[in-house]
């Protein structure tokens, strides 16, 4: 009996196993069409005689995004912006998703459906808005602009996905603390967030995402390639259709996704659940 | 998840570090300084002025620009930069100081002189110093009698032909009709042109008589020449691929599967690189209207921001450093482009260059692209028409008629 | 006393910050918006706009003829195919990405993240000019080779719509995965193991625990979805409607239909008025809809 379990499930994995790499080439396909033309020698984008291997290598666009542009002032810009961004938003949201998750209080529930209405709004014409923003509170052209915009578009998913798992996490904890004497901030440290741990890798990725993505309001708002992110560098690499070097845009757009995919393989292992059935005794 | 933190912590730090830690204000000539006179540390008696420059173009074309802005150190100091969307930010920054003067084709200054957000360069120098310019860039420049430009170079579409595979050069539409015809097979094909673009098509109208828009603003859709030029237009497309973009068309000419292209001359360095000996010729004249293509011209120049109104002389010797002649020359030479001071040919570098020569003719027969502001709506409509008829086989005369339609109720929409 | 005032106030103080940030980034512009919408800010009045009143409204309101009506209705078939298969796929992946056993879960979990993490325009090209691009793309490089004839992906009016959902999937799945994902975590396996010993099976176990479960923590997310699905504007018009390489066909949705025929004509106050107007219809869409995410606040 339990041999046949054994089997069936190795069976059942060894499939699971072949199901998930068929399911990555085919997601990957896209991405391992601009791998090949950006190793391709012959600037060849489009071509009839397409094949994934190319006839001729190089690393030159590789190479010439590193040492002819502007592209390691583009990472540590980046950096220093989802850095600033991810802890700016996770400082603002933690505590209002606490208080909207463990408090009751008037207007409750009208702001956080108001807060997820906001998304409704076609952004389309807001960049003059936000311009003026800026301009009034003197932020053009400085990256603490930029952060200030990017917090205030990540706070609403931020509120909202970590109170929704701080609403799983069983209160007994905390009020057995409060009688202990614990106030707010040592319960929200020492007992939501480590077991609100995944909710919150899931928010600091999306907006580590989000931010490293992001171009529009940097192109806007900042002049100067060098203070660009590495999106916005990006886009400034293409200039106009005529012009645009497909091998190096398509090196430079891997070099900007690797390093999000290597965060997000490092931070699995704290995606897992901190809730098991003894954290409540 | 203490160690991610740390290394987060450590990450922040250095980057911070580099960056200034914290917010990177503008450094050299912000917003703020372009206003005032800059603190300069050498103690110099005489303190430059400075200036900022907007493009959104090639780093070539940027450093030419500063190169010529160079010349007029110390006493003025002028910053290119490139910005992109620049025309979006243009639109924002309006009155903020910054920038002081832009660089951008010609098509645009409608738009931004009823804005009001340009001023008429004839605010800061004369007429006289337009004097030598070609009179179909003035042209392009002016708008509602005012002109809001100071030229340095043009571009219109040529006819570019792959000297390996075309050997006869057709003279009129019908021999590139039949031409086409006959060479368009196994995956080769006699003439191509992206077919469905408002900007290229637009060739075809000039020579019927017809237009997109005029300098009225009326737009010229269902007129009989515009028909005409649209109906006689089909017929070629019938021999070139149906997705009729720059990518696609490109890829097959610079593979040498196309004997020829109608194309700006920013193929023509791609091609050389490809080894394509690549041949330059007139435009085929329409047999029907004895008048050749006549493309739309782009004038690529300097138009200068209102806010700038406070630096009149500085601006004022920028813009008569752009029109002087050596300008021209220094971007004849570097990129092939055609100057439009007259006086630049007579230099023998500029008029020697086959490129450069064959736009000036070319530009004989262009029209400037209409610079109105009313222009804006009519390229996604032209468009779409083009699309319908091309694409989708649609009736050309209710189409015309459906997009003359649709191209007053936008200009309407617009007030 | 104090303590009653204290805790009276501490909510508000707590969400005070996040509050105000939203306030200035997200709430400014619409009353911006809604300011500029009863002006005559356009190309002719751009510095010295006056307030017109409802004119732009008038003007708006005509521009809802039946082009817009079939913009409106492809865009809700657009919103609810796409959330429906989205949900659908991400579920099942996120579910078997959890299985006990599966040791490579985490680097599969990270390649198929992958269309995340690239830029979105970039993605967006690329597809469009190697993948679905009919002489040179690699969809049609795959048909020619099983000995199918090429397919026209981006000119008819179906082929695109289905083409433009394969890439709205292919760029959202990604985050539905990682939230289910997330969500998953947040049940407690207690739960699954007392259904076990009662002899419920996988499907029992999804329908009866896992789904009423994870729900609440997804259903916020489904909604910002949803609002961004409909509100997807670069996919259809990047693909289909971008100048200068306009496909013919005709998939309009409501952001792409107010784009060509408001935004273009650079009236702002007229844009304005009809992004309100676009935003009024999707609350009230929002509102009959999703009543439970009231009860979830």
């Amino acid at each position: 009996m339990k041999n046949k379990n054994n089997v069936k499930s190795t069976i059942g994995l060894v499939f699971l196993n072949i199901f998930f790499i068929f399911l990555c080439v085919v997601t990957l396909v896209p991405v391992l069409y601009a791998f090949s033309v950006s190793i391709n020698a012959k600037n060849d984008f489009l071509s009839s005689n397409f094949s994934f291997w190319p006839k001729e290598f190089t690393l030159k666009h590789y190479k010439s995004i590193f040492l002819e542009s502007n592209f390691l002032s583009w990472v540590k810009n980046s950096i220093f912006l989802a850095v600033a961004t991810v802890l700016g938003g996770i400082a603002f949201s933690v505590p209002a998703a606490y208080a909207f998750s463990r408090r009751r209080f008037k207007g409750r529930s009208g702001i956080l459906y108001i807060l997820l209405m906001l998304n409704a709004f076609p952004t389309v014409l807001s960049m003059a808005a936000v311009y003026r923003l800026l301009r009034t509170m003197g932020l053009i052209n400085t990256f603490t602009g930029l952060i200030f915009l990017y917090i205030g578009n990540m706070i609403v998913f931020g509120i909202w996905n970590m109170k929704g798992y701080f609403d799983t996490i069983p209160t007994n904890i905390e009020e057995a603390a409060k009688i202990d004497g614990a106030d707010d901030f040592k319960i929200v440290l020492k007992i939501i967030l480590p077991l609100a741990k995944p909710s919150i890798v899931v928010t600091a990725t999306l907006i580590l995402i989000y931010v490293w993505n992001e171009y529009l309001y940097v192109i806007s708002f900042i002049t100067g390639t060098s203070k660009y992110s590495l999106a916005a560098g990006l886009y400034s690499l293409q200039v106009n259709e005529y012009t645009r070097s497909w091998p190096a845009f398509s090196a430079a757009s891997l070099l900007i996704s690797l390093p999000i995919l290597v965060v997000f393989f490092i931070i699995q292992k704290h995606m897992v659940s901190g809730l098991t059935a003894g954290s409540i005794k | 998840m203490k160690k991610i933190i740390a290394s987060i912590f450590l990450a922040s730090v250095i980057a911070g570090a580099f960056s200034g830690c914290g917010s990177t204000v503008s450094s050299s000539s912000g917003a703020e300084n372009s206003v005032y006179d800059s603190q300069s540390s050498s103690g110099a008696s005489h303190e430059p002025i400075k200036l900022v420059v907007w493009h959104e173009t090639t780093p070539e074309i940027g450093e030419l620009l500063q190169k010529e802005f160079d010349k007029l150190k110390p006493d003025i100091e002028v910053e290119v930069v490139k910005k992109e969307k620049m025309t979006e930010s243009l639109k924002l920054a309006g009155d903020s100081g910054e920038p002081d003067m832009y660089f951008f084709a010609h098509d645009k200054i409608g738009t931004f002189a009823q804005m009001e957000i340009i001023a008429p360069v004839t605010d800061f120098i004369s007429k006289d110093d337009l004097a030598d310019m070609l009179p179909m860039t003035v042209e392009a420049a002016t708008y509602q009698n005012q002109v809001y430009q100071a030229p340095i170079f043009f571009e219109t579409t040529m006819f570019l032909y792959n000297k390996a595979l075309m050997k006869q050069i057709p003279k009129t539409t019908e021999e590139l009709y039949n031409y086409a015809k006959e060479n368009t097979k196994d995956g080769v094909y006699g003439f191509l042109e992206q077919h469905s673009t408002a900007y290229y098509v637009a060739a075809w109208m000039h020579s019927f008589g017809g237009y997109i828009i005029n300098e009225n603003a009326e737009p010229g859709l269902n007129l009989s020449g515009t028909m005409e030029a649209v109906e006689y237009h089909k017929k070629f497309v019938e021999y070139m691929p149906i997705d009729g973009d720059y990518q696609t068309l490109s890829t097959l000419f610079l593979e040498g599967k196309a004997h020829s292209i109608i194309a700006g001359p920013w193929l023509i360095p791609n091609a050389k690189e490809k080894g394509i000996d690549i041949g330059i010729a007139s435009m085929p004249t329409i047999d029907e209207t004895g008048k050749p293509l006549m493309s739309y011209s782009g004038v690529q120049g300097i138009s200068v921001m209102k806010s700038a109104e406070s630096k009149k002389e500085a601006v004022a010797a920028a813009l008569k450093q752009i029109l002087k002649p050596e300008t021209g020359i220094d971007f004849a030479k570097a990129m092939g482009s055609a100057p439009a001071n007259s006086k630049c040919y007579n230099d023998s570098d500029v008029s020697g260059n086959e490129i450069i020569m064959n736009l000036k003719q070319n530009a004989e027969n262009a029209k400037p692209m209409p610079n109105v502001p009313e222009m804006d709506v009519m390229w996604t409509v032209t468009e779409n028409m083009l699309t319908s008829v091309n694409k989708n086989n649609d009736d050309i005369k209710t189409e015309c008629e459906k997009a003359q339609k649709e191209a007053f109720e936008k200009i309407e929409a617009m007030k | 006393m104090i303590l009653k005032i204290k805790s009276k106030t501490e909510p508000y103080l707590y969400s005070a910050p996040a509050l105000i940030v939203i306030a200035l980034v997200m709430v400014l512009p619409i009353i911006y918006t809604v300011y500029i919408s009863f002006t005559n800010m356009n190309v002719y009045h751009w510095k010295d706009f006056k307030f017109i009143g409802f004119k732009n409204y008038q003007k708006a309101l005509f521009m809802l003829d039946s082009g817009f009506l079939m913009a409106f209705l492809r865009t809700v078939l657009w919103t609810a195919v796409n959330i429906i298969l989205q949900l659908i796929i991400s579920f099942l992946i996120a579910v078997l990405l959890n299985v006990k056993g599966l040791k490579l879960s985490k680097l599969y979990k990270t390649f198929l993240m992958f269309p995340w993490a690239m830029p979105g325009y970039v993605s967006i090209l690329l597809w469009k000019m190697g993948m679905f691009n009919t002489e040179y793309g690699f969809l049609n490089h795959l048909l020619q080779k099983l000995g199918i004839s090429k397919i026209n992906w981006l000119s008819g009016n179906f082929t695109a719509f289905v083409s433009c959902i394969i890439l709205n999937l292919w760029l959202a799945l990604p985050f539905m995965i990682m939230i289910i994902d997330g969500a998953l975590q947040s049940v407690d396996k207690c739960y699954y193991e007392s259904a076990k010993l009662e002899g419920a099976n996988f499907w029992n176990q999804t329908r009866y625990i896992t789904i009423p479960l994870i729900k609440p923590i997804i259903a916020p997310m489904v909604m910002m979805t949803l609002f961004t699905t409909f509100k997807q504007f670069d996919i259809v018009y990047l693909l289909t409607q971008q100048n200068g390489s306009k496909t013919g066909a005709d998939i309009h949705t409501v952001l792409t239909y107010a784009y060509e025929n408001a935004f273009i004509t650079n009236n702002y106050g007229y844009s304005s008025a009809v992004s309100i107007i676009i935003f009024l219809i999707l609350l009230v869409y929002s509102i009959f809809n999703q009543k439970d995410i009231r009860g979830e606040a």
